[in-house]
């Protein structure tokens, strides 16, 4: 999963994208609007992480812009916990907010939450035949007995997972598995495949030649 | 009204309905006495005339007829008193003076020997000859027997004359009269209060109103004034009063709720890095470069935090006792002297140029806060521009003023954020400044303490030929 973290205060964008990467999260960040809001749009993130006090555009104004063209689910952080703020956030096209200071693990939980349901997913596990996965703690097991995944190959079956039955090309999976600190030009993506099937059996992934990858 | 009797519009109808009431007596006393007097003077004419005429009628015939001139004798009186009623001789005008109407006037005549010369037909029985009218002093006193009133008076000679009448119409004309004055007065009290009642609620009206909105203002609805209507009487004016007392407090209450909703964002986001830096650290063994580098975010945002309630109450304390502290008279230049040398390692480190060009500014002020000002505004000027940058220093006085400033040769402040540039926490890079430990309100104190020496802060900033803060106060002459 890709996130982009817009926050303008550099220790907290920092603490933020190392959390969120040692969750396994691939983490770009933004530190003013304009940057954003820009990147936003390029990029199909699985969620965004706005502050709402920004430089050049505010997280509202940005949230309007954005919200012309993409839907991709936002997660307001606001420093104000004033009741208009929230509800000026979530009108203009928030789906969730937290106010600062907020409990790490209340953002890693309602991220969860934010890309499950933005998938259609009511449920906090994945069963995928014999695999189950469960999005909270991400872990896998296979017929009861837990697999143990990097967390690179756990994000490529969540993905697969979470778009179960269709076909996902290798760009798609380059743009949510990796940020743009990571090497996509190596075959990185083929290693993680072969060895997801190494331990989870060779037809869990399918290949479509030309077109990308699937999990029935 | 819980207490009607304590409110006013009750108090002012109390005392206007005692003075109406007071008012309206006295009147109804004063005509009720002009008239009864009116009344009985005229019966007592009327009583009079009559009493003369008898009298004429009485000696007309005889002088007639005797041609002879002169008074009358005492004999010829009572002989002539006693011959009266006797139709023969009475002349017929004379004996209509006495018919035999109860209401009419009746004349008794009495002899010094208490015989009767003379009684009318009409006179009521049981008539005796007053003993109160001493015949020496010839006076004429009036009696009132129930409803007759009567006339008596005394000849020297000791004749006595009572001559009277039933009163009884005119008594009921006045007790009619004195009913229907009371029954007026009253309605005019009774209209004075309700005229009363009516204007002192219509005058007290607008009172109702500004307390009615102060009190909603008081319940937290700060944006409403009182209506005031193009008039200028008293209330009005202490309505205009009200209102721009409101218009200061709501402004006041306004900047404090954003300074405080300001300073409280402002900890937020430190707060949020040490929750989520501690708990990133929990979460999993690390190894111990990897804890440094937590603790090590925690003690800045920390430090951040340390920064902004430092300044915080340096504002507080500012804004509270700007007037109490003692002034005295201090150079600013000594004051720039100190201050440039203690931030002489900084430029150093920054590798700018301290220029200073300081001649005695003598000001009148807090030493200690005059340093804190200088100290922020050179502060600023050594960390803000790029490093490298010249900073000078400045001071001296013109025109009855004293100056001290800090000029920079960075690259200038971008022009709109000069308006908002004191403002407390704003800053122009945020980004970079906060990691430097600048909390945004700096310039915020410096404006401050400026205020609070009755002098202002400057600034003046052109795109690339850098930036001059100037903080100028009133002159002391040495």
């Amino acid at each position: 999963m890709r996130l982009l973290i817009i926050e303008d205060d550099p220790l907290l964008l920092h603490s933020l994208r190392e959390g969120l990467q040692e969750e396994r999260y691939a983490t770009d960040t933004a530190m003013d609007g304009v940057d954003g809001l820009a990147m936003a749009r390029e990029i199909d993130f699985d969620a965004i992480v706005l502050d709402g006090m920004l430089p050049g555009i505010d997280g509202w104004e940005l949230l309007r812009q954005l919200r012309e063209t993409k839907t991709t689910p936002v997660l307001m952080l606001t420093a104000r916990d004033a009741v208009p703020d929230r509800i000026r956030g979530l009108d203009a096209g928030a789906d969730d907010y937290l106010t600062k200071p907020f409990d790490f693990d209340e953002l890693l939980a309602r991220l969860r939450a934010l890309i499950r349901r933005n998938h259609g997913q009511a449920k906090n596990y994945l069963e995928l035949g014999d695999v189950t996965l469960d999005l909270a703690t991400r872990t896998l097991s296979q017929t009861g007995s837990p697999v143990a995944l990097t967390p690179r190959e756990y994000a490529l079956v969540e993905y697969l997972g979470l778009h179960r039955g269709v076909v996902i090309s290798r760009t798609e999976l380059y743009e949510h598995l990796f940020d743009e600190n990571d090497d996509s030009l190596s075959n990185l993506l083929d290693v993680h495949v072969s060895n997801v099937r190494k331990k989870l059996g060779a037809s869990f992934i399918t290949t479509r030649r030309g077109h990308g990858y699937s999990i029935e | 009204m819980k207490r009607p009797f304590h409110s006013i519009r009750w108090r002012l109808l109390l005392w206007h309905s005692l003075v109406s009431l007071g008012l309206v007596v006295a009147v109804w006393l004063l005509a009720n006495r002009l008239s009864t007097r009116d009344r009985m003077e005229r019966i007592d004419r009327d009583l009079h005339d009559h009493e003369k005429s008898f009298y004429r009628g009485v000696f007309a015939p005889k002088n007639s007829s005797n041609d002879k001139d002169g008074p009358p004798s005492l004999d010829d009186i009572r002989d002539r008193l006693r011959s009266l009623g006797n139709p023969a001789i009475d002349p017929p005008e004379f004996r209509d003076l006495f018919k035999s109407d109860p209401a009419g006037t009746y004349i008794v005549v009495w002899d010094s020997d208490g015989s009767s010369l003379f009684t009318s037909p009409n006179a009521p029985a049981g008539l005796t000859r007053p003993t109160k009218v001493r015949p020496e002093r010839s006076e004429r006193s009036v009696c009132d027997r129930g409803t007759l009133h009567e006339l008596h008076s005394a000849h020297p000679s000791g004749i006595i004359t009572v001559i009277g009448r039933d009163i009884s119409t005119e008594l009921g004309a006045l007790y009619r009269f004195r009913i229907l004055l009371a029954v007026g007065g009253a309605s005019i009290l009774l209209a004075a209060i309700a005229g009363g009642w009516w204007l002192a609620g219509r005058a007290l009206k607008p009172i109702h109103t500004i307390s009615q909105t102060a009190s909603r203002i008081a319940a937290g609805k700060l944006e409403e004034r009182i209506a005031i209507p193009d008039r200028d009487n008293e209330l009005d004016q202490l309505a205009h009063v009200l209102n721009d007392t409101f218009d200061r407090l709501a402004s006041g209450i306004e900047r404090q709720k954003r300074f405080t909703a300001d300073a409280s964002h402002e900890l937020r986001t430190p707060l949020t890095i040490i929750l989520t830096e501690t708990q990133r650290a929990l979460r999993s063994e690390r190894d111990p470069a990897q804890y440094r580098q937590f603790l090590e975010n925690c003690q800045t945002a920390a430090q951040r935090m340390r920064g902004i309630v430092d300044s915080l109450l340096v504002l507080d304390r500012h804004d509270v006792g700007a007037e109490s502290r003692a002034h005295r008279p201090c150079d600013l230049a000594e004051i720039a002297r100190g201050v440039t040398d203690r931030l002489a390692p900084l430029a150093q480190e920054r590798g700018s140029n301290l220029h200073r060009q300081l001649s005695p500014a003598l000001v009148g002020g807090d030493p200690e806060w005059l340093e804190t000002a200088v100290q922020n505004l050179l502060s600023n000027a050594l960390s803000h521009p790029p490093a490298g940058t010249s900073v000078s220093v400045r001071c001296g006085h013109r025109g009855g003023e004293s100056y001290v400033e800090v000029h920079d040769e960075g690259p200038g402040i971008p022009q709109e954020h000069l308006p908002r540039l004191f403002d407390r926490f704003y800053r122009v890079d945020r980004a970079r400044t906060q990691t430097q430990g600048h909390t945004g309100l700096g310039l915020a104190i410096v404006q401050t303490i400026a205020t609070a020496h009755h002098g202002r802060l400057e600034v003046t900033s052109n795109a690339g030929q850098g930036t001059t803060f100037c903080l100028t106060f009133p002159h002391l002459p040495s």
